[in-house]
């Protein structure tokens, strides 16, 4: 189905997981390092990279960095409960999402498909092309331009982009986020949205501390506008 | 895999502890200056020898000196009198004419001063005054002058008037050596009023020397006092100090006395304590370490194994009986497997203190319908649910989660059916507005005996059970979960029979019902 | 808690007790000790003064009267050569003696008549009296000394009846005209035959 790049240091897990999404249909490619990682990339050419955070030499999180800055490919990140710190920071990094180990290969495989999943809700009925200020946001052709000048967005923050912007002036928790844009469940964790939403005003904002498209309502959630 | 516990969301211990002991505690802040404390009594202690002292040496010192200017004045008197009445001459029997020149002429020889001189002679009576018999003149005088024949004094106060009176018989000689008495008595009568005002000054000094050494005195005692309470203070702050948790708290030692005695034993014992405390503490962060260390070590193999239970269950089918069933079992409890270790990481965590609460301000009502719902308890009708909406709160929504799941899994489980869920505000007793959260069950209840340990981990009400689904740190997890909300999980049993587990978790005013 | 603090307002009761007790005691020592002069005793200091009575042994006689508070008051007498009884005798320090008064003391015969015959003029006026009995007879007193110093009179009157007055009146005037200490016994014989006998002791120092 689809071409993962699994990144992770024990042989075993490496093995069970690349066994597991072989299974349900997924091309499996494994590195042991960061180092090895970044090799097989060029070669590979993945949908998708599976990367643990705790990695001997190079970090999952240095990984992360290096991959984000000349590629928008879809990154999940392997993490244990309790390294919360790695996980913002991850999130910083540029990943689009994360996993706790140790996971099911369906869970897995769910967030997988979450994540490559193409925007398809609230392009029914509208003009394939928006325009809000500066930003010109294209929903077929999955593009973002700021004054004509196009914008590369990980897939997490163009889906959030997606979303939020179908329903400008609208409020959306938190919750209603992690369910509809990462498809987690209510109970996820919210800084997921807060570190995705912090990257895409890096990228389309005049002003990060003054938000002019993605605002804050403070004890509600965010929503897109009023411009 | 070692994760080290990070600065996460602020639970200083100390502060919640002191918090916490606040209210319970009785508050007994003392005032500085107590009524019969122990500076008032060093004070009072202090001033009152000062006082005694300064008072006696006052008072004797005033007799003294008042005895020893009296006893001059009378002395001189006396002697006076005697020399002048020796130099007289009489003829016997004594005529009553010219006697008054006579005593006029004692009268002015007066020493220190003019006195009045009174005869007594037969049935004569004469005075160097106005008039002949003095009043001042006492019958013990007159007795000890005529009878015993001594020359004698005698003070005497009328109307608040001192006055020496002096008695001197007289005698004549017969003789070279033998005298006879000549029955001529003859007083003399002295006003004192130099020496009053002469002992009055010295009272006025006497006094004024006291009041002066009592208000010197006080200096002292407020010295000694604070020498006295400067160490007691150090030890009441140092035992509270101690009290609150800082075992390495130590007393200045200063000189030998008893309070460096007290001081240097407080010290040691404080040493000792800090020791054993310091030993304890040890021995369970290593066990904790232990725990943790070990869950770590399992999750690394257990995220491979969990990774290919799914291989295993569906191919199950295509091995022969035996194998199947080996491989189902192998793979179910690998699940728990990784559920127990995910449990025992959490608890590791909360005793670390490393467990972090990643508030966020959701609807409670819809956080409760997603657990359930995501638990496929949605539809289920053994659970009924109360859930009013609008009831907003600063939730961690995973630990949230993890609470209800708890619960109602546990209330399905342990409890019979229907299991409710009841949400409500209250005002609780301190007025704030608290979340409550009961889930209930129509089960047996929980045994009186197990009540107590009903949050321990591990625990099993129910010894025959020995296998659960649960991991057997559910409960624990969930009172962790709540007390990091700063709220307050309770087990009891309902009348009619069943359980209760009831969640309290404050809100504050601004996140209340919008 | 309750019991402890009740014990504890007890205890703080006496310590009250005892510093108000210390405060009364401090307050009470000078007080006690009194401020200012005080009435005193009697107290003796020293003897009797000396004063001259100008008494000249070998002119003067001493008798011995009944003063008004009960006691026994000298007087002294000049002795008149012609001393014969009542009119015959100087006033004291009024008269300048005669030049031809004789020396030596008088007889002690003479002073006991001169004594029976009574207060002169300035002795009643002093307020002096007798307590012997007036008498007739006239060179009746005869005066022996005996061998061991001893004095015996004999008194033209009853001396049983004399009372102690009158007898110490007798002594004394007997005796300090005897002796100059006035020491000795001396016994009275009246004409009832009845004697009595004692000493003067009016001098200070000797009781009585």
């Amino acid at each position: 189905m689809s071409r993962v790049l699994l990144v992770e240091d024990d042989p075993f897990v490496r093995e069970g997981v690349q066994l597991g999404l072989r299974r349900r249909g997924h091309d499996v490619r494994a590195a042991g390092t960061g180092e090895d990682g970044l090799a097989a990339l060029a070669g590979f050419r993945p949908d998708l990279l599976l990367l643990d955070l705790m990695l001997p030499g190079m970090t999952g999180v240095q990984v992360c960095r290096r991959i984000r800055e000349h590629s928008q490919l879809p990154i999940i990140m392997l993490t244990a409960r309790g390294d919360d710190f790695d996980v913002v920071i991850g999130l910083e990094a540029g990943a689009d999402d994360y996993i706790v180990k140790p996971a099911r290969p369906e869970v897995i495989d769910a967030r997988i498909r979450a994540v490559l999943r193409r925007m398809d809700d609230g392009s029914t009925g509208r003009p394939a092309i928006e325009v809000y200020g500066d930003l010109t946001i294209d929903r077929i052709g999955l593009t973002v331009s700021k004054a004509g000048r196009p914008l590369t967005l990980a897939p997490s923050e163009l889906r959030l982009l997606l979303h939020l912007s179908a329903a400008p002036e609208q409020v959306f928790s938190r919750q209603q986020l992690l369910e509809n844009v990462w498809e987690h469940t209510f109970h996820a964790d919210g800084r997921l949205v807060d570190a995705c939403v912090a990257r895409l005003r890096g990228k389309i904002e005049d002003e990060v501390g003054d938000p002019r498209y993605v605002q804050t309502l403070r004890g509600f959630g965010y929503r897109f506008g009023p411009l | 895999m070692i994760t080290v516990p990070r600065p996460g969301r602020p639970r200083d211990e100390e502060n919640e502890r002191a918090d916490g002991a606040g209210p319970a505690a009785p508050t007994r802040r003392r005032s500085r200056v107590r009524a019969f404390g122990l500076r008032t009594r060093l004070l009072a202690a202090f001033l009152l020898v000062a006082a005694v002292s300064a008072g006696t040496t006052s008072a004797l010192t005033y007799r003294e000196a008042r005895n020893a200017l009296l006893k001059t004045a009378q002395d001189m008197a006396v002697s006076t009198f005697r020399d002048q009445v020796e130099r007289t001459g009489w003829r016997l029997p004594v005529e009553e004419e010219g006697i008054e020149e006579i005593l006029r002429d004692l009268a002015r020889t007066g020493k220190p001063r003019p006195w009045v001189v009174f005869a007594e002679y037969g049935s004569i009576r004469a005075s160097s005054g106005e008039n002949p018999v003095s009043s001042v003149i006492t019958p013990e005088l007159r007795r000890a002058a005529t009878a015993d024949r001594y020359g004698s004094f005698e003070r005497v106060v009328k109307d608040g008037v001192p006055y020496l009176t002096i008695g001197m018989p007289t005698v004549f000689k017969t003789g070279p050596d033998s005298t006879l008495p000549t029955g001529l008595v003859l007083y003399a009568v002295m006003r004192m009023t130099d020496e009053q005002i002469n002992v009055d000054a010295l009272l006025v000094a006497a006094r004024n020397g006291a009041l002066p050494g009592l208000a010197v005195a006080l200096v002292p005692a407020l010295l000694a006092a604070r020498s006295v309470l400067r160490p007691v203070r150090e030890l009441r702050r140092a035992a509270r100090s101690m009290g609150s948790g800082r075992l390495d708290t130590r007393i200045p030692v200063r000189g030998r006395d008893e309070l460096a005695d007290l001081a240097d034993t407080f010290n040691e014992s404080a040493g000792q304590l800090e020791r054993s405390v310091g030993e304890l503490r040890d021995a369970e962060a290593r066990a904790r370490r232990f725990a943790s260390d070990v869950s770590h070590e399992l999750r690394t193999p257990l995220a491979g194994m969990l990774a290919v239970t799914e291989v295993l269950d569906e191919d199950a089918d295509r091995l022969d009986p035996d194998t199947a069933q080996a491989v189902r079992l192998v793979s179910a409890e690998t699940g728990k497997l990784a559920v127990l270790v995910e449990d025992l990481m959490e608890i590791s965590r909360f005793d670390a203190r490393a467990a972090e609460l990643n508030a966020d301000e959701i609807d409670v009502a819809e956080a409760i319908r997603k657990t359930l719902q995501v638990r496929h308890w949605a539809g289920d009708d053994r659970i009924r649910t109360e859930l009013p909406p609008d009831i907003r709160a600063r939730l961690d929504p995973r630990r949230f989660d993890v609470v209800i799941a708890n619960l109602v899994g546990n209330a399905l489980r342990h409890g019979g059916a229907p299991v409710t869920v009841l949400l409500r505000t209250e005002a609780s007793s301190s007025g704030t507005l608290v979340l409550v959260v009961e889930v209930a069950d129509r089960g047996p209840g929980i045994p009186a005996a197990a009540l107590p340990h009903i949050f321990d981990r591990f625990y099993k009400a129910d010894a025959a059970r020995t296998r659960s689904p649960g991991s057997g740190l559910g409960l624990a997890i969930t009172l962790e979960n709540v007390n990091l909300h700063d709220g307050t999980i309770r087990a009891g049993n309902l009348p009619g029979g069943g359980a209760v587990f009831t969640v309290e978790i404050p809100l504050r005013a601004e996140e209340a019902v919008r | 808690m309750r019991h402890a603090r009740w014990r504890g307002v007890a205890r703080r009761h006496t310590w009250w007790r005892g510093l108000a007790t210390a405060v009364v005691a401090t307050a009470g020592v000078p007080l006690v000790g009194g401020c200012g002069i005080q009435d005193s005793d009697v107290i003796e200091a020293g003897g009797p003064a000396t004063v001259e009575a100008f008494l000249n042994r070998d002119a003067d006689m001493l008798l011995f009267f009944r003063s008004p508070d009960g006691g026994l008051s000298p007087v002294i007498r000049e002795v008149r050569p012609s001393a014969g009884f009542g009119e015959e005798y100087i006033e004291p320090g009024a008269v300048e003696r005669a030049p031809s008064g004789p020396a030596g003391p008088a007889p002690t015969e003479k002073v006991v008549l001169a004594l029976l015959s009574g207060p002169g003029e300035a002795d009643r006026a002093a307020g002096l009296t007798t307590a012997l009995p007036a008498v007739r007879e006239k060179e009746a007193v005869k005066v022996e000394v005996s061998s061991d110093g001893g004095v015996t009179a004999r008194l033209p009157l009853a001396v049983r009846a004399l009372d102690a007055t009158a007898v110490r009146q007798l002594t004394c005037t007997i005796a300090y005209n005897q002796v100059k200490d006035g020491r000795g016994v001396v016994t009275l014989r009246g004409l009832d035959g009845a004697e009595r006998s004692g000493s003067c002791g009016l001098a200070p120092g000797t009781s009585g």
